[in-house]
């Protein structure tokens, strides 16, 4: 079994009156067990072009509902270039350059190839770099037809 | 303005046959800028022990408007049960499930009516903590 750990430290010294700092640290495990880790991941690096949302990460039957945590920063340094993510169609929320995001990622696959939750992604103001990794369980190879 | 920074850390000594660690800074900006978001909500401790679809943190024009740069952090503070878990779903999409002791840290795109919603998998008291930084 493998142990992997995501922290996060959120910290400004001047948003607030008094300094602002939280901090949490979990373990990434199998859905429905509280002692066995994840033990796959899947990690990218990609331009994403302006005009065109692309599927970052195609939902799967067999991701559906099980532990998948996806992170992805956009490495841009113009402030003007973001990308925004969506699920399903669903407009999640807009990275900024240099923002980071880490969600649980629940892979509903709607009984069908056509409402699938998969994560997707769209550069404006110029072609975004981003990063991206799926820790996650569930995943089977297709066997090969080609 | 603030400097607000969010820090990241993904580590893994045993998952592949090298470490796999991952880290990253984010300062958190105004939309197209790099002047730091000024607003937030601070953390917001909440108790949930229905089973029922609720309102984690309601959004309309007015506080958290639309395509601005919002984030939101959501914690489930509770010791981890193999069988007890929130959904976090962004106007009835669902997101994903956080079991006890798992967080996530995301944008928000904003708008009337994208409210951030939770969904407990039983009655069993949970304690949400959450924070919002937005302009």
């Amino acid at each position: 079994m493998a142990t992997t750990t995501a922290t996060i430290t959120l910290s400004s010294a001047d948003i607030l009156s008094d300094a602002l700092s939280v901090s949490a640290t979990s373990t990434l495990y199998k859905d429905a067990s509280t002692s066995t880790g994840l033990d796959q991941v899947r990690m990218g690096r990609n331009e994403i072009a302006t005009g065109t949302t692309f599927d970052l990460l195609d939902a799967t039957a067999a991701g559906e509902d099980k532990s998948n945590w996806v992170y992805i920063v956009n490495k841009e340094t113009d402030p003007t270039y973001y990308v925004l993510i969506t699920m399903y169609d669903k407009g999640i929320g807009r990275l900024y350059s240099g923002d980071w995001m880490y969600i649980p990622w629940g892979q509903g696959y709607g009984g069908g190839t056509a409402a699938k939750d998969d994560i997707e992604i769209e550069a404006f103001n110029g072609t975004c770099t981003v990063e991206w990794a799926c820790f996650h369980e569930g995943e089977t190879l297709t066997t090969q037809a080609d | 303005m603030a400097t607000t920074t969010a820090t990241i850390t993904l580590s893994s000594a045993d998952m592949m046959d090298n470490a796999i660690s991952i880290s990253n800074t984010a300062t958190l900006t105004t939309a197209d800028t790099a002047t730091g978001l000024t607003e937030t909500t601070g953390l917001a401790r909440r108790k949930f022990a229905s089973s029922s679809k609720v309102d984690l943190v309601t959004i309309d024009n007015t506080d958290i408007p639309t395509n601005k740069s919002t984030k939101i952090f959501i914690r489930n503070t509770n010791a981890r049960d193999a069988s007890k878990y929130v959904i976090i779903l962004l106007n009835s999409q669902e997101i994903g499930r956080l079991y006890g002791g798992d967080w996530m840290f995301m944008p928000l795109l904003g708008g009337s009516g994208e409210d951030v919603e939770i969904d407990p998998s039983d009655t069993t008291e949970t304690i949400i903590e959450y924070m919002v930084f937005h302009e």
